[in-house]
């Protein structure tokens, strides 16, 4: 985005001078500011259920900002993001049935954990590109699911491991409300870190990695280096969403952390739009709602309970569809389609010569 | 004795599995992730096919199969043809997609109640004595045969045939085998076709041994690291793969370990990607065409 | 996008219209799919039919039940989200949980929360609703951790003065692979020998290698308790590789027909539920309304479901109008319900015993001679303190 030539700023407008563009930049942060009003005030207007609703996507957007730091930024496939999800939410619940450990303990700890994984997750990235890196990533997510199974096994819990809800002195964080805060606080957090370090050489570097590792290399990019500080990163993210996850639900189990659950985040990239942190966003918004939005228009039906077996065979059609929908005619994601309205808002008075 | 015929039908299994991927791999550079999906359609069709030609079971399996052919052709026509040309990842996600897709759909129209597609066409599965005392049921048996025919046609066609030479040559260079006039898209087709073929007749036998539940598909899964170690665009290699999998599986379940016997395939496939990436017998490519 | 603009109102325009109206909300999360949907199915099935039936005679004190079901896929977080949603956007006042074990304890947690009585229906038995039971679970599952074991292997040892070699085969399931971890110590202390244990992936491909090796080890009874499905796998392998021994499992909702098909007379069940060919008034009044509902399931697989509705007919009852949670939960502590014959004792609840007071098996196989399925064993029974 430069100042001073004939170029569209996100804002929309085209500027001629750079004299206009700073006066005219506040007002990138309108949009923004109003957004933080409505997600505040819709925290006291909405109903427990909405806000649970609204607090699954926040946690689904941490996840998929990972994912697409890693593969829609540094270009490095993964399809194992349930492993590493699972590997956050097992940490929480070892260190505190075993040890009783607290939040402030334990959050770290799985992040620290993740990025210890992921290390080992980003090894085949220095061999491997493409189809056989995602091949294995989806080995290892097994891997770790088999590991977490055996855990509860030998060590008796034979149902999931049971969790506390994180206090704070005497404050217990469990109500819908609080997750709503806590969870909305993370995915801003989440999306400052992911900001800077796009914008910072890391950043860069992913770029010039994913688009021709080779002249990356001849550019003198140290390629093994920056792939796996990708993998460290997305992965201590990642973990600490699962953590997160751990939390909010007090409960956990292998059987949470399916293939489909990896499938879902890859989903949410592609469907939001590859490369975008906008797109990780509306793709963890849609993928998490449409479920909801399916079981809201069955329900809509006459006689709906008779629907009630088939919800979730329409819930995987329904994703399937979708996703190849996206991929077939859309492959910006919804980014594509939001870029494409705002280009058409943009040439208004002309529309009718398009 | 006995162990030998369990590896070996088990290595049967993910070999007719695991050539599906081989063939769209070797032809098109995609893996098809749906093959789960795709080997259990063929059961569910057989289901059908029995409850409509009840007790003509040579009908019903021949109905089946030419179905689940057509399947597969529908698939690419419908699907991967429009994924052609553009990223690999892409066309890979895709049929991650359609294999979603293709379970719901499944689940949607024969519920996920656990079926015997064997008993409206009267084939029940029983045991036969093998010289040296171990035993093998009537379909593991099939399995192993049909296995061994479809690998034998597969290589003489492959190596002979005028579709099977442009298909090797589509594989090898795709912009000068169009450039000759081989029709790529008539070749796809074919190795959707021949790929779902072999996929349903796998499920089929299965499905008539043991029973068809709604996760049969998983075994898609656990087929694939067979392909990978033996190389994915190796036919041969797959064969070998698949029994050092099977191979794996059932001694680690006799010797070791009967829990660990899930998790196996993916420990070789983890080992095969850390020594040697492109398999025993594959190509040695640049492993990506991202 | 505007599928998703679209989506979202949807969404919340639902969750707005759902409110409490003028009937006993009773709300249930099941595994209707899954690797479990043959198990769970069935018995959401038949306590819808239950319900409806109940509804067009009238009601319960001249109210209708509103059932809420919900698909949790067996998977425990949606198990804990759809109990959340049938708390908050339902307002039931009565749980009902017919799935996997692992899905308990997020159910147990927030129906605990909301003080609301959680009854388990066709799912194992949790151990919060055995003596002493303090919580708001209750269970009318017929099968019961540590009991069912006790009763068969006391049956095997029964049917042979010497030293019987017996084999396990649990699913790598952990409510299963514990069972039979219990079973394999009990039979070892009647003066069993156990030969061999296998623990079996619900994924596997090929039952074979886990059945040569049972084999192998020459059992003459082998003992499962695990889902059908493994179950009768194992069991099919077994007979294929030449064994001819005693093959003893779980009276699931399938065995009845199963037990037709297979036609094997050393393939034993054991179970609590009485089986259909007996034609008891009550097992007609269940195949008439499931022929009326045209229901996709056998009525021989809808007892565990027929019980549960019963016991919530009596619940509700009992509680009156208006009821509430609390209503409910002293009705459910002090509940006495005949069986009709199903079972073979009446399912007592008491403030400290939520699982019930006497448990009764019995044991059936096929009678080649008679061409039909006998019982073994009559009345096995346990009282439960």
């Amino acid at each position: 985005m430069s100042d001073n030539s004939l170029t569209t700023s996100s804002s929309g407008h085209r500027i001629h001078h750079q004299g206009h563009v700073r006066s005219l930049r506040w007002t990138r942060w309108v949009p923004f500011g109003l957004l933080t009003l409505g997600l505040v005030s819709f925290a006291f207007v909405g109903s427990p259920f909405t806000l649970d609703l609204a607090s699954q996507v926040f946690l689904a957007s941490i996840g998929s900002l990972s994912l697409m730091l890693l593969t829609g930024f540094a270009g490095q496939i993964s399809i194992g993001h349930a492993g590493l999800i699972a590997a956050g939410a097992y940490v929480v619940g070892i260190m505190s049935r075993e040890w009783h450990a607290p939040f402030w303990l334990t959050l770290p700890a799985a992040t620290i954990s993740g990025g210890v994984l992921g290390t080992i997750f980003g090894l085949p990235s220095l061999r491997l590109r493409g189809l056989y890196l995602a091949v294995s990533t989806l080995a290892l997510h097994f891997i770790v699911i088999y590991a977490g199974g055996e855990y509860e096994a030998w060590r008796g819990y034979a149902t999931g491991i049971t969790i506390d809800s994180p206090k704070i002195g005497e404050w217990e964080i469990s109500s819908e409300l609080a997750w709503y805060f806590v969870l909305l606080g993370a995915a801003f957090m989440t999306l400052t870190i992911c900001w800077n370090l796009l914008r910072s050489r890391t950043g860069r570097a992913w770029g010039a990695i994913r688009t021709r590792e080779t002249v990356a290399e001849a550019l003198g990019i140290n390629i093994a280096r920056y792939k796996l500080l990708a993998f460290v990163i997305s992965s201590s993210i990642t973990a600490a969403a699962g953590a997160l996850f751990a939390y909010n639900r007090n409960f956990v189990s292998v059987e949470a952390f399916s293939l489909y659950l990896s499938i879902q985040y890859v989903a949410m990239i592609i469907i939001g739009g590859m490369g975008s942190l906008l797109g990780a966003i509306l793709g963890a918004v849609f993928v998490t709602l449409l479920p909801y939005a399916i079981e809201g228009t069955v329900g809509l039906l006459p006689h709906a309970e008779r629907y009630v077996n088939e919800l979730s065979a329409l819930n995987y059609s329904a994703f399937g569809l979708v996703t190849i929908a996206f991929l077939l005619f859309e492959p910006r994601g919804l980014v594509g389609i939001w870029r494409r309205l705002q280009a058409k808002g943009m040439s208004w008075p002309s529309w009718n010569t398009h | 004795m006995q162990l030998i015929v369990n590896i070996l039908v088990l290595a049967s299994i993910y070999a007719l599995i695991a050539c599906g991927y081989v063939l769209i791999y070797r032809v098109s550079r995609v893996m098809n992730l749906a093959q789960g999906e795709l080997m259990m359609l063929g059961a569910y069709l057989l289901l059908t096919t029995g409850s409509v030609f009840r007790g003509n079971a040579i009908l019903a399996v021949a109905a089946a199969v030419v179905l689940s052919t057509c399947c597969g052709i529908l698939v690419y026509i419908f699907l991967m043809r429009k994924m052609t040309g553009g990223s690999v990842l892409a066309a890979v996600l895709a049929t991650i997609a359609l294999g979603i897709l293709l379970r719901g759909f499944m689940i949607l129209i024969w519920s996920a109640q656990q079926q015997y597609p064997g008993q409206p066409i009267a084939l029940v599965s029983t045991a036969i004595i093998l010289p040296g005392g171990a035993r093998i049921s009537t379909f593991a048996a099939a399995l192993v045969a049909v296995n061994a025919l479809a690998y034998g046609s597969l290589f003489v066609f492959l190596r002979f045939g005028r579709w099977g030479l442009r298909m090797r040559a589509a594989g090898q260079n795709p912009l000068l085998a169009a450039q000759r006039g081989i029709k790529l898209h008539g070749i796809y087709a074919l190795a959707w076709a021949l790929s779902t073929l072999t996929g349903s007749l796998a499920g089929m036998l299965l499905a008539l041994d043991s029973g068809l539940t709604a996760n049969m598909a998983v075994l898609g899964l656990k087929a694939f690291p067979a392909a990978l170690v033996g190389g994915l665009d190796s036919l041969l290699g797959t064969l070998i793969g698949a029994l050092i999998v099977a191979a794996a599986e059932v001694l680690s379940i006799q010797y070791i370990d009967p829990l660990l016997s899930d998790v196996m395939p993916f420990l070789v496939l983890l080992a095969t990607l850390i020594v040697r990436p492109w398999g025993l017998l594959g190509t040695r490519e640049e492993l990506d065409r991202v | 996008m505007l599928r998703w603009v679209l989506g979202i109102t949807t969404a919340i325009l639902f969750a707005a219209t759902a409110s409490a109206d003028d009937s006993y909300i009773v709300g249930m999360t099941a595994g209707l799919t899954g690797p479990t949907a043959s198990t769970f199915a069935p018995v959401a099935e038949a306590m819808r039919i239950y319900f409806d039936r109940i509804n067009a005679a009238g009601g319960i004190n001249g109210k209708p039940i509103k059932f809420v079901l919900m698909d949790d896929q067996a998977e425990p977080q949606k198990a804990g989200a759809n109990v959340k949603q049938l708390l908050t956007r339902d307002n039931a006042i009565l749980l009902i949980n017919s799935s996997l074990s692992s899905t308990f304890a997020p159910s147990i947690a927030e129906a605990k929360r909301a003080k609301v009585p959680l009854m388990f229906v066709g799912a194992v038995c949790p151990k919060e609703v055995y003596p002493p039971a303090e919580g708001g679970q209750y269970c009318t599952t017929a099968f019961a951790s540590n009991f069912d074991s006790r009763a068969t292997l006391t049956f095997i040892k029964g049917t042979s003065p010497d030293a019987i070699r017996i084999g396990f085969a649990a699913a790598t399931i952990p409510v299963s692979r514990a069972e039979i971890d219990f079973a394999e110590k009990y039979a070892t202390d009647l003066g069993m020998i156990s030969v061999d244990k296998e623990l079996i992936a619900p994924t596997t491909a090929d039952f074979t290698p886990f059945a040569t090796k049972l084999v192998e080890a020459k059992p003459s009874w082998v003992y499962s308790w695990a889902a059908w499905v493994i179950q009768v796998q194992l069991f099919e392998a077994m007979r294929r590789l030449g064994w001819e021994g005693n093959f003893l499992g779980w009276a699931h909702q399938e065995a009845e027909d199963e037990l037709q098909r297979l036609k094997d007379p050393h393939l034993y069940v054991i179970g609590a539920n009485t089986l259909f060919q007996e034609h008891l008034p009550v097992q007609n009044e269940i195949e008439d309304a499931a022929t009326k509902a045209n229901s996709r399931y056998p009525a021989n697989q809808m007892s565990e479901g027929w019980i549960g509705g019963m016991m919530v007919e009596a619940a509700l009852k009992q509680s009156g109008w208006p009821a509430d949670a609390e209503k409910v939960q002293n009705a459910l502590q002090n509940l006495q319900v005949d069986m009709k014959g199903i079972r073979a004792a009446p399912i007592q609840w008491t403030q400290s015993n939520h699982f019930r007071v006497n448990q009764s098996y019995r044991i059936y196989n096929w009678d080649s001679a008679k061409g039909q399925i006998v019982t073994a064993k009559d009345s096995l029974s346990y009282e439960i303190k």
